[in-house]
């Protein structure tokens, strides 16, 4: 059932401070953030401005200041609800693609017969068939971040933080692996979290993109998307409305790097 | 094609073991010129001879399992402590404050030095053997653990924790399997001082053992039987050595250099 009137994710005044050699480093100020259910949710914001630390934080990996609350619940810890996928893949390179897409159903004592099904079905959906008894060192890139996705979906989280996923792709394997995760996102309509630095993706996947500003970060400007994603690509990415949205937020995203640069400067 | 292929496999094993040929034939040569006194250097024939004596006698079969046993029991239980010392280490700040000093200062203590004050302790025999070749392992396996735990990426962890990774097991499901490629390299090192121990303590402290044979045989004078011994002990630490190696190379068929040592044996 679809809860419209009490968030799925609320980020009430959190903010984070790093320890450093150089004195305490602000990274997060005070940000409120509530996602809706089945919402599809972008942070995007200059390099450095505390959008990866946001997603820790919901992720429940590291401690913050404020609190985040999860169906009415406030988080203590990493839980099953929230699945994650790293920019850096992570996944663990002593286990073959079928036993890293196991790996979560295993430790959640799901049946032998049922977790077969779900690998089984995953591995076809990633297009990775001929490669279930592979090392995560015997994979390119895309083929890595597939499987971490895969190995996300196998337990069915009910929220999916995504922190840079096709940040270390090359152009081309990043475009098929966005049109992959809408794809996968239209059919199961999982509440979204993802941490960009890349403008166009955040329009092309999501509901709604928030701006952050320069460290420490705070989320200052929002936009809502009203795209057809059921459009293909093509279509929708030449289309007007496509293109001025991407410039307003490109727009946006680019004062607060400038602000940033001259913030430095001025120290 | 086929016999080519022989002829290389032939010219790289007479590669390997030419140089091992040139000594013992440079050996017989300074004998057989009576350049040194045959008395002190037994020419290789001799020591062929006595070799062959030794073993049709089982006197060295028997003295060999002895110390054999020895050093597998001070590995075992060097290789148990250490992996247990080094993860806990890494896990606990307050054990690892206690147990720091002590590691860096046993660190690079002579460990056969001690072997005369465990003979008074544990007396004559297995006891003080197996007590040294313990000690001399537990080191290397303390670090080298310690820097494959201390060395996980947090991503990993992460993972694992959201996919259902409760805080016990992740001792077993993350952290020993990632410092394994550490555990081995400490295990190698460990293997090859159980040998040099085990022996070093038969000589000083043991009625029997390979140590105590080298020993009588050098002090009788009878060098061509010492050097005998000494010959099978090279050949057995040798295939012990390779043995671990093998078993290293199997259970790291995951890991990213095991892809180098592919490429660099059909090179």
């Amino acid at each position: 059932m679809l809860n419209l009137v009490r968030p799925k994710i609320d980020i009430r005044r959190v903010s984070k401070t790093y320890a450093s050699d150089h004195g305490p480093v602000p990274a997060l100020r005070d940000t409120d953030l509530a996602v809706k259910e089945g919402e599809f949710v972008s942070i995007v914001g200059p390099s450095g401005c505390g959008k990866s630390t946001l997603v820790y934080i919901v992720g429940g990996f590291l401690a913050a200041e404020g609190e985040v609350v999860i169906d009415g619940e406030p988080i203590t810890g990493p839980g099953t609800n929230r699945g994650v996928v790293f920019q850096e893949y992570a996944l663990f390179p002593w286990l073959t693609v079928r036993d890293n897409i196991g790996y979560g159903l295993e430790r959640q004592r799901v049946a032998v017969a049922e977790r077969e099904k779900v690998i089984s079905r995953l591995i076809g959906v990633i297009g990775l068939s001929g490669f279930e008894h592979r090392y995560p060192r015997e994979l390119s890139g895309g083929m890595k971040q597939r499987v971490a996705i895969a190995r996300t979906l196998a337990c069915d989280p009910a929220i999916l933080l995504l922190d840079e996923p096709f940040g270390a792709l090359d152009a081309q394997t990043r475009e098929i692996m966005q049109d992959e995760l809408l794809r996968i996102w239209l059919e199961n309509r999982k509440t979204v979290l993802l941490v960009t630095h890349d403008v166009t993706e955040a329009v092309y996947l999501s509901n709604r993109i928030c701006v952050m500003s320069a460290r420490p970060g705070q989320i200052i400007q929002q936009f809502a998307v009203e795209l057809d994603r059921t459009r293909p690509r093509e279509e929708l990415v030449l289309s007007n409305a496509f293109n001025d949205l991407r410039n307003e937020v490109w727009l946006s995203v680019r004062r607060q790097a400038l602000a940033a640069g001259q913030g430095t400067d001025a120290l | 094609m086929h016999f080519k292929r022989i002829s290389v496999t032939a010219v790289r094993a007479f590669v390997r073991v030419g140089p091992l040929i040139l000594i013992a034939a440079l050996w017989q040569l300074v004998c057989g010129t009576g350049l040194v006194n045959r008395e002190f250097l037994p020419a290789p024939v001799s020591v062929a001879i006595a070799f062959a004596d030794l073993f049709s006698g089982g006197d060295i079969a028997k003295n060999l399992l002895i110390t054999l046993y020895r050093a597998a029991a001070g590995l075992a239980l060097g290789t148990i402590c250490g992996v247990w010392i080094g993860l806990m280490m890494a896990r606990s700040e307050k054990f690892r404050a206690y147990v720091t000093p002590i590691v860096g200062g046993t660190y690079s203590l002579p460990k056969s030095a001690l072997i005369p004050l465990f003979a008074l302790w544990f007396g004559i025999g297995n006891v003080t053997a197996i007590a040294a070749v313990f000690l001399a392992c537990l080191l290397p396996m303390i670090v080298n653990t310690y820097h494959g735990v201390i060395t996980t990426p947090k991503v990993l962890v992460w993972s694992a924790e959201t996919l259902g990774t409760a805080k016990h097991e992740l001792l077993a499901h993350v952290f020993l399997r990632n410092a394994l490629p550490d555990i081995f390299t400490g295990l190698r090192i460990a293997l090859g001082f159980s040998f040099v121990l085990a022996i070093s303590a038969e000589m000083i402290a043991s009625t029997n053992g390979i140590g105590k044979l080298i020993f009588m045989f050098g002090e009788n004078g009878t060098y061509d039987y010492m050097f005998a011994a000494i010959a099978c002990v090279v050949v057995v630490a040798f295939l012990a050595d390779r043995a671990m190696l093998a078993v290293t190379r199997y259970s790291l068929r995951w890991h990213e250099s095991a892809v180098s040592r592919l490429d660099e044996r059909r090179a």
